[in-house]
């Protein structure tokens, strides 16, 4: 990947110039579904993009010191790194990559997670502190499962590049690993039965609560593209390979949207769980899940 | 390390301004403390500056969701003292009323709970229900929050059709089956929200005074519909529900339960409904010096009104009001003690807290 192609994703597509009004539009369906689902109206089509410009035309509260600098910080660095995890996503037909790019989208689509907790601490409220606590222990239950189903899907492949991953034949533990990704999906995304670090019947909206004007259009503006680029990594391992370029975009458009439909409805159909409940749950997921690629692993060693 | 968690005033679980002070330890609650009177509204104070026909608008505004039990009970005080008895009919009008007005506040506090649990589906659903109550209240009396039905001896309005009223009631018992019950009852995510949490012993419960549904849900069978009768219920069949587990859980099934047995009253007294007239006419009122006091089963459970009159006076001396609130907020104190942080909000609302009565 030269420079002018690796650019080129970053800022066009599937990167800013894409995923921005991407982001919007899957922040809109979201809403809209669970809104039709409950049986409401739900907002316009461009009330995201309404949201983040009124959002950026409010003042913030001036603060000073360190705390302050660093509560400017943090939205930045979100978005950066959920724009940089969309621009890694190999959308397109031989666009790319290098030897282990996996492992750079998986950092940067945990840096969103890592600044909200930060973030939470920095604004120094206690209603902050609790959510950025109940993000860590949430953080650290279903990355295991997350984590262990990428490691497996590269693993059985043998590469920790992300285009070749996207071409190759899958295996049953291909499609077992993007079960597993799902199951996460909620809760990397702050959606119910896993919204608990913003549960805003029980602590406001967590580390947000201290959040105002332009910096929280920009964290808006990182879940919106959290949520592009997480839907888009389970497009990009479930889609088939196709050589037209138009039809690759095409169909990750599609199942990116299926995605957003299915969490969507996830959410409109359950509670919020307590956080010992939510935990219990990923660790339980970690086991069956390790049990299975490990059958699954050992089948096909058999079979070959 | 324990810190101090402050749970309103103005809080997004809370649709009324008071304050929960929690102490935690973790998620963990170790004590809190209730703090009130962030909505007085010198509603008591009022009463003595108006008439006998301005007091009952007046304490219909007391509150927004069980407005007719508050002009009931006045209205049943102030009949003690001027000796009017209330023909048949209007008080099996009253009974309906009040039946209907607790299916209305029993589905919006289903509503209220399930949002508590992070179910908004679950909230849309119970608020569809409860639009569908007013309906029927609103095709009964025209108006859909502060109906204006009691006077002094009778009712303002007569149901002329109770055969249509009972076909609407029947229908809206129909969908409560099929789906606001099974929320109470069935639902795994209410079991595993609800069960176990903010247990109030059966002990606790009669040492903290407790009223209504937190009461019989911790295995106190106390109904004044059954213990001291009024208006019609000493005719009506009807069971008193009541659960011994005394967690959430107990005080959903209460509810369910009674929302059955409301359906249950409202079924027999729109068909047993006596014809005849429905108050004792337009004579003039006369009072007599004394206090009078009656009481009431509310949604939330014992309403009590103290009225005091001078005789040749147009205004009460004075009107006391006691709610089901203030009788069931000292146990929140005891229900969050031990509970997770996350289960706080739906401890406090499993007594269905009013606190526009409460502060007034």
């Amino acid at each position: 990947m030269n420079l002018t192609t690796a650019l080129a994703r970053l800022l066009i597509f599937p990167g800013l110039l894409f995923a921005v009004p991407a982001a919007w539009f899957f922040l809109w369906v979201e809403r809209k579904a669970v809104a039709l689902m409950q049986g409401r109206i739900g907002p316009p089509f461009m009330q995201p993009f309404y949201d983040f410009i009124k959002l950026l035309g409010k003042s913030t509260p001036p603060r000073s010191g360190v705390s302050g600098l660093l509560m400017k910080m943090w939205p930045l660095i979100a978005v950066s790194a959920a724009a940089g995890a969309v621009g890694l996503l190999p959308v397109l037909p031989s666009s790319g990559g290098f030897e282990g790019d996996l492992i750079l989208l998986l950092a940067l689509l945990e840096l969103p997670s890592i600044c909200i907790i930060a973030a939470g601490f920095s604004s120094r409220s206690i209603f902050g502190e609790i959510g950025s606590a109940r993000e860590a222990a949430l953080s650290v239950s279903y990355n295991v499962v997350f984590l262990l189903a990428i490691v497996s899907i590269a693993a059985s492949q043998h590469t920790f590049r992300l285009e070749a991953l996207a071409g190759l034949p899958t295996s049953p533990l291909h499609w077992l690993g993007v079960v597993a990704i799902l199951v996460c999906l909620p809760a990397k995304l702050h959606i119910n039965p896993f919204s608990l670090p913003n549960a805003e019947q029980e602590i406001y909206s967590g580390p947000m609560t201290e959040y105002a004007g332009p910096e929280l259009a920009m964290w808006e503006l990182s879940h919106g593209l959290e949520w592009v680029a997480a839907t888009g990594l389970v497009a990009t391992l479930a889609a088939p390979h196709l050589t037209l370029w138009w039809l690759a975009a095409l169909v990750f458009v599609g199942l990116s949207f299926a995605v957003v439909l299915l969490l969507s409805a996830v959410a409109a159909a359950t509670a919020r769980l307590a956080i010992d409940t939510t935990v219990r749950f990923y660790w339980q997921c970690t086991l069956i899940f390790a049990v299975l690629a490990i059958s699954s692993a050992l089948f096909m060693r058999i079979r070959s | 390390m324990s810190y101090k968690i402050p749970m309103g005033p103005y809080h997004p679980a809370l649709e009324e301004p008071y304050k929960l002070d929690m102490i935690c330890e973790g998620e963990r609650v170790s004590d809190a403390k209730l703090h009130i009177g962030f909505n007085f509204r010198g509603i008591e104070h009022l009463a003595e500056t108006r008439n006998y026909i301005q007091v009952i608008a007046l304490m219909e505004r007391v509150c927004g969701i069980c407005s007719n039990i508050h002009t009931l009970t006045l209205c049943q005080a102030m009949e003690q003292l001027t000796g009017q008895e209330p023909p048949p009919r209007a008080l099996y009008i009253r009974v309906v009323m009040a039946e209907l007005e607790r299916l209305h506040s029993h589905v919006l506090w289903a509503g209220i709970a399930a949002k508590l649990m992070g179910f908004k589906t679950m909230f849309m659903t119970c608020f569809e229900i409860r639009e569908k109550v007013m309906d029927v209240l609103q095709a009964i009396s025209g108006n859909r929050v502060n109906y204006s039905m009691n006077r002094i001896g009778g009712v303002n309005r007569d149901i002329d059709d109770p055969l249509a009223v009972l076909a609407m009631v029947e229908q809206l018992e129909r969908e409560m089956v099929r789906t606001v019950i099974p929320i109470f009852t069935t639902s795994t995510t209410a079991r595993m929200r609800c069960a176990g949490i903010g247990v109030l012993t059966h002990e606790k419960a009669i040492s903290c005074g407790v009223v209504g549904p937190a009461a019989r849900a911790s295995g106190v069978p106390q109904d004044l519909r059954r213990a001291a009768p009024y208006a019609a219920y000493s005719e009506l069949e009807f069971d008193v529900p009541v659960e011994k587990d005394g967690d959430v859980r107990a005080r959903l099934l209460v509810r369910a339960l009674e929302i059955m047995e409301s359906c249950r009253i409202l079924r027999q007294a729109l068909a047993k409904m006596p014809s005849g007239e429905f108050h004792t006419g337009e004579g003039k009122i006369v009072f007599s010096t004394g206090t009078a006091t009656s009481r009431v089963e509310a949604p939330r459970g014992e309403v009590m009104y103290s009225v005091s009159w001078k005789e040749n006076s147009r205004n009460p001396s004075r009107v006391h009001v006691r709610t089901p609130t203030f009788a069931n907020m000292p146990a929140i104190r005891w229900m969050v003690i031990g509970a997770r942080l996350a289960d706080t909000p739906l401890i406090q609302a499993s007594i269905d807290p009013c606190y526009s009565c409460t502060d007034r």
